[in-house]
């Protein structure tokens, strides 16, 4: 085959030499091209970074030419490193309530104004700490219906070891942990915040023997319950509707729930500033955070998305109308001051 | 130099060697040969280290504040403490296991030995996280251990994962091999004339292995326990996941200063406070047994 095809059109020695020198002047321009146009964006991973591919980083690059690569996992250690270093791995990031507050606090992230987003294509509300609001997920309570027959339906249920008993697991991740422990001592979901930390954490010795690991990442979360490790968790409504979903023995309740808020944020200091405030333009734009959220049980933050999904599919999502009230939605602003002295504390707490 | 390079290499009765070819600098200047990897050394270790050192004294602010913060905190030291205990357990308990195999590789050898040491190296080969999550399994509530158990009628089904006894067991699985290859280097080097001597003078085998043995191989058991203690301090994945919550060490330390709490400076002094203590072990090892039997 090749033999044939170099006999029918054979290129003379020039063509060749000529292409080839062509090429190789081509070459700085194109790659220069392409780098200029290269936006970097730290994903979760797994099917959380597919469903990003396909909902919002392959029809931004087909909107505006710009590819975008993805580093995983999501690491806020890397986002401080890279300021401190000036070198940028990635761009764009995802953070969490408390995680956006310490970004403020150190430094590490652009700030917003409205040259980077024009308020036409947000809504009110949208930007909080510079960062834009995306998708909401919720720390609810889930347990083994083979265990437990009528699961706890409030974290008071949940620190009840003698109505509920069984081993229990939840996230090694203060900011979330000390407002299930505050509820479960009576406090009320809207007078949350700031936290009362003594009573909070006088409320977490009294569950401390009976949580057996303390969770990190959304998988081993999901392995605690699968395997029957733990009867009863703390864990994102997310990660426990894919068990749900799979069939498995499995129940979850929003009632009061944790939400958590994703936010988009630009590392601060990067080259590529001006496309990230794009892409982020991009991805919260109603129809296609709508979609996004749908493939991973988020509640979309942009209040225009909830148009056009079916009844259905909202009552599953954090922050609909029917469950939206029974929850408390971290808040950014409130909790900022407290984190650091929260954190040292849970830690020492936790070992002890 | 180079007379004494003459009078050391060169037969008494020759001349000075010459280079051949105008490379008689390479002779005079011997440390051009190591230049590389000590270049090498330098970049990509001592500048680092050095870099560590910088930011664990200026960050947040310049002074000894992170290591006066480190040693006023009982919560700090109390890792430090537990790190060195496990550590301590988990050599114990690797030598315990590891002994035995190195002994009938050694003193077997052919196919047998050549088994064994293949088995460990297996085990050797494959990562510290994928040997964590198959240790999830098997101590898993619906693991092999759990069920063997309860179909032996104990009840109420134990609890092993999450526990202080899973993580120092599978730390010290993780270890055994390190620990065998060390012992069977020296055991291999040990005369088995010597053990037959001893049984022909009428030492019964269990007296023969106690007087004769066992002392030659301690400077196996030296070295297999240096490494396994040094590398047994820097554990971060498998108390982290098996452990329980109280289990934390020092490397679990380093790492949520580093992830939550974006204290570098914090961060990079317990690295060295580690970093010198797994350094003051080696000085002690060197000041009783000489460091260089270790590479021998």
């Amino acid at each position: 085959m090749a033999r044939e095809a170099m006999s029918l059109s054979r290129p003379t020695r020039r063509h060749v030499v000529s292409a080839v020198a062509a090429g190789a002047l081509a070459m700085p321009f194109v790659r220069g091209a392409r780098a200029a146009e290269v936006l970097y964006v730290n994903t979760w991973g797994g099917p959380w970074e597919e469903a990003a591919r396909a909902i919002l980083f392959n029809p931004f690059t087909e909107a505006t030419g710009i590819e975008i690569r993805t580093i995983a996992p999501v690491s806020f250690a890397k986002l401080a490193a890279q300021v401190r270093t000036n070198v940028y791995e990635f761009d764009v990031t995802t953070l969490g309530v408390a995680e956006l507050g310490r970004a403020n606090q150190a430094n590490l992230i652009d700030k917003y104004d409205e040259s980077k987003i024009a308020p036409s294509s947000l809504w009110p509300g949208a930007v909080t700490l510079n960062g834009v609001s995306s998708h909401a997920f919720a720390n609810i309570i889930a347990w083994r219906k083979d265990k437990l027959a009528d699961g706890p339906q409030t974290w008071a249920d949940f620190w009840d070891t003698r109505k509920y008993p069984g081993p229990r697991s939840l996230q090694n991740y203060p900011a979330r942990v000390l407002a299930f422990a505050l509820m479960a001592d009576g406090v009320e979901p809207a007078k949350l915040f700031p936290y009362d930390l003594d009573r909070a954490f006088k409320s977490l010795d009294r569950i401390k023997k009976d949580v057996r690991i303390w969770w990190s990442q959304s998988p081993q979360s999901q392995q605690l319950l699968r395997d029957g490790e733990v009867s009863l968790i703390g864990m994102w409504n997310t990660s426990a509707q894919v068990m749900i979903d799979q069939k498995l023995p499995i129940a979850l309740t929003f009632n009061q729930a944790v939400i958590d808020v994703a936010a988009w944020v630009v590392a601060r200091g990067t080259p590529r500033a001006k496309n990230a405030w794009r892409f982020i333009e991009f991805a919260v734009a109603p129809e296609r955070l709508a979609q996004f959220a749908l493939r991973n049980n988020y509640g979309p933050m942009n209040p225009a998305s909830f148009k056009g999904l079916s009844a259905d599919v909202v009552s599953r999502m954090p922050t609909s109308p029917e469950n939206l009230p029974k929850a408390a939605i971290l808040d950014a602003e409130k909790l900022a001051p407290q984190l650091a002295a929260m954190a040292k504390r849970f830690e020492q707490w936790l070992s002890s | 130099m180079a007379l004494q390079l003459t009078d050391t290499t060169a037969p008494a009765t020759a001349a000075p060697r010459r280079v051949p070819g105008g490379w008689t600098w390479l002779v005079r200047a011997p440390f051009i040969l190591y230049a590389p990897a000590a270049l090498f050394l330098a970049v990509f270790f001592l500048v680092p280290l050095g870099l560590v050192v910088w930011t664990s004294i200026s960050e947040p602010e310049l002074g000894l504040g992170n290591y006066a913060e480190f040693f006023a905190s009982t919560y700090d030291l109390g890792v430090l403490a537990r790190t060195f205990r496990t550590a301590l357990i988990v050599t114990l308990v690797s030598l315990v296991f590891a002994y035995p195999v190195a002994y009938v590789a050694a003193r077997k050898g052919g196919t047998i030995g050549a088994f064994l040491l293949g088995v460990v190296a297996l085990s050797f080969w494959t990562s510290f996280l994928v040997r964590t999550y198959a240790w999830m399994v098997i101590m898993g509530a619906r693991g092999p251990v759990v069920g063997l158990l309860v179909a032996l009628g104990v009840e109420p089904a134990p609890q092993l994962l999450f526990t202080t006894f899973a993580a120092t067991f599978a730390m010290a699985h993780m270890l055994v091999p390190f620990m065998v290859l060390a012992l069977y280097a020296v055991m291999r080097r040990i005369d088995e004339t010597h053990m037959r001597a001893a049984a022909s003078l009428g030492a019964r085998p269990w007296r023969a292995f106690a007087t004769v043995y066992l002392p030659q191989s301690l400077p196996g058991v030296l070295n297999g326990a240096t490494l396994v203690f040094i590398t047994c301090l820097g554990f971060y994945v498998t108390p982290t996941l098996i452990g329980s919550p109280q289990d934390k060490m020092i490397a679990g330390r380093i790492g949520q200063e580093m992830e939550q709490l974006l204290e570098f400076g914090a961060a990079s002094a317990t690295s060295m406070i580690l970093l010198a203590a797994a350094l003051a072990l080696f000085a002690l090892y060197d000041r009783f047994f000489g460091i260089e039997r270790m590479w021998r």
